[in-house]
């Protein structure tokens, strides 16, 4: 073990710390201190560094020999190595095995692709937002924020529109596994030990049985969804596992899902408390692109990683010996001064680099979802202008959790602006 | 070559095919549908400052500008 570096001023594994969101005074004192905080070894785990700063984060993200995805667990919380197997996705696994299955799905998220989905996603954009504003309101994470993402995903993944909302419900749990109160060992009638799933989850359990459920009935009757393409590939002349599938799919319907769905739900809350950037989009859509990323950034819907550093380095002026857990918090280094002017303020005016770090400091593992993101956000933001929606909302829920930045519930009412009092 | 016009260059290695280099300069990148990489279009000339942009953008640091002396060596 390396030498210890200071700890950090509060236990970051802590939910309550991120209680009403980003805790940006606390992550500005440990990115103004020299080198990397030390959290000691607790409980779950065997203690942590943590990189708070984007340079760092980004160093860590794009040298996966060091750091690797696949050694040790990518959450806070240390797993035991013959449940590490078990629950691997891509998200999980370095290269050159990373790649393999990365490469299984990359061509469909590229920025020119997603372009395809675009009539798509804008109809469920117009559906949700047409119940919303019959009900003059209601809450804006039931009616607009959850069902878009998972609509799309689902679509992507040939998952048929009646079972949308059961996934919604899964992935909701897998987070609640991050929270103080996760579910019951045996709900969903889990018999799964909780060690081998995903976010320690019996929800994760359901979700695989849901998949092997999805992967029979496509074997039938294979479509031109992402799923059926899994089925049929092969990777060194073999095809995916059962395991391997479920992993897969439990990874793209929680990847594509609780991260959009929390942007989308911040997104509501920017639009009341910075509406002049919001004003400035809406006179101007060449900066919609602009505007989706800020409420990216501003958001930060994953808070942050973990690696496993594999031999012996020095990051930030710290040494670090192999073994040891370094956690990157995107959702401070995303408000690091030292790459971003003025880090708090919500602007549409940023220059395109550097990157944030919402979807990953870069490297292999970065979002693969991006773009398609981007296009939702957009999408949304776009036909909200067009109808010239103004939402106001009360207290948001926040997800308790340590690890993303999720809204349970939003109550919002809608009205249009007095220039858009006709149905569009 | 002029001062302002480099050659580009991706590693085939650590390049994960988001094609952020397709959306900035089409007509020197391309996302390769079976090899699932991007690929240099041509001899890969490019602005400098349309380069360093791209290269910047790139989110896993596979772009690079290709040295004289490596294109010499017919890199
Ligand atoms: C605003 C929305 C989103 C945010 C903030 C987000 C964030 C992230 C982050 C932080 C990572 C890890 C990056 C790393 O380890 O370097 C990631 C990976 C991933 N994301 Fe997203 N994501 C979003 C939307 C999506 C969507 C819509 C999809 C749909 C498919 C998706 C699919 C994935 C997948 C499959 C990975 C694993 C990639 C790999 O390991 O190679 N994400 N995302
Ligand atoms: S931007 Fe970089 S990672 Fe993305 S496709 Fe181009 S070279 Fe590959």
């Amino acid at each position: 073990m390396a030498a210890e570096g200071p700890p950090p001023p509060v236990d970051l594994r802590d939910p309550a710390v991120f209680a009403q969101g980003i805790p940006h005074d606390l992550f500005a004192e440990l990115r103004a201190t020299p080198g990397l905080h030390w959290s000691p070894q607790h409980d779950g785990d065997r203690g942590f560094w943590s990189v708070t700063r984007l340079a760092e984060v980004v160093e860590v993200s794009r040298d996966p020999a060091t750091y690797s995805s696949e050694v040790g667990h990518i959450q806070m919380y240390d797993i035991e190595e013959d449940c590490l197997a078990a629950r691997a996705s891509m998200i999980d696994l370095d290269p050159p095995v990373h790649t393999r299955l990365r490469r299984l799905v990359s061509s469909a998220f590229t920025p020119r692709h997603v372009q395809g989905y675009r009539e798509a996603i804008r109809r469920r954009v117009r559906a949700t937002l047409d119940r919303l504003e019959v009900d003059g309101g209601g809450d804006w994470v039931d009616l607009v924020a959850a069902p878009i993402p998972i609509g799309v995903i689902c679509d992507l993944m040939g998952v048929p529109e009646a079972d949308h909302g059961y996934l919604i419900e899964l992935s909701d749990h897998l987070v609640a596994g991050t929270s103080s109160e996760p579910l019951p060992a045996d709900a969903y009638g889990n018999t799964t030990d909780l060690r081998l799933l995903p976010f320690n989850s019996p929800a994760a359990s359901a979700m695989s049985a849901y998949a092997d459920a999805h992967a029979a009935r496509l074997r039938e009757r294979p479509g031109d969804d992402l799923s059926s393409q899994l089925l049929a590939a092969e990777i060194d002349g073999e095809a995916l596992s059962p395991e391997e599938f479920a992993n897969f799919f439990r990874l793209m319907i929680f990847a594509g899902n609780e991260t959009t769905r929390s942007a989308m739900s911040h997104l509501a809350m920017h639009a009341r408390a910075f509406p002049d950037a919001f004003g400035a989009v809406a006179a101007d859509r060449e900066l919609l692109g602009a505007l989706a990323e800020e409420i990216v950034r501003y958001s930060s819907p994953i808070l942050y990683f973990r690696r496993t550093v594999t031999r012996a380095t020095e990051l930030g002026g710290t040494t670090l010996a192999a073994g040891d857990k370094v956690v990157m918090w995107y959702a401070s280094a995303n408000f690091d001064d030292a790459a971003f002017d003025a880090p708090l303020e919500f602007r549409v005016d940023r220059p395109p680099t550097p990157i944030h770090s919402a979807f990953g400091g870069g490297g292999a593992h970065f979002c693969l979802g991006a773009s398609l993101a981007r296009l939702e956000l957009v999408e949304l933001l776009d036909e909200m202008f067009d109808r010239g929606l103004e939402l106001d909302h009360g207290t948001p829920t926040h997800v308790d959790s340590n690890f993303v930045n999720g809204i349970e519930h939003l109550p919002v009412t809608v009205t249009r602006s007095s220039d858009h009092r006709s149905t569009p | 070559m002029s001062e302002d016009v480099v050659r580009m260059q991706v590693n085939p290695e650590t390049c994960i095919a988001g094609g952020q280099c397709e959306l900035l300069a089409p007509d020197v990148f391309e996302i390769d549908d079976d090899e699932v990489i991007a690929v240099v279009q041509g001899d890969g000339r490019l602005d400098r400052k349309v380069a360093l942009e791209v290269i910047d953008r790139c989110p896993s640091g596979a772009i690079s500008i290709v040295e004289p002396d490596e294109a010499a060596g017919g890199g």
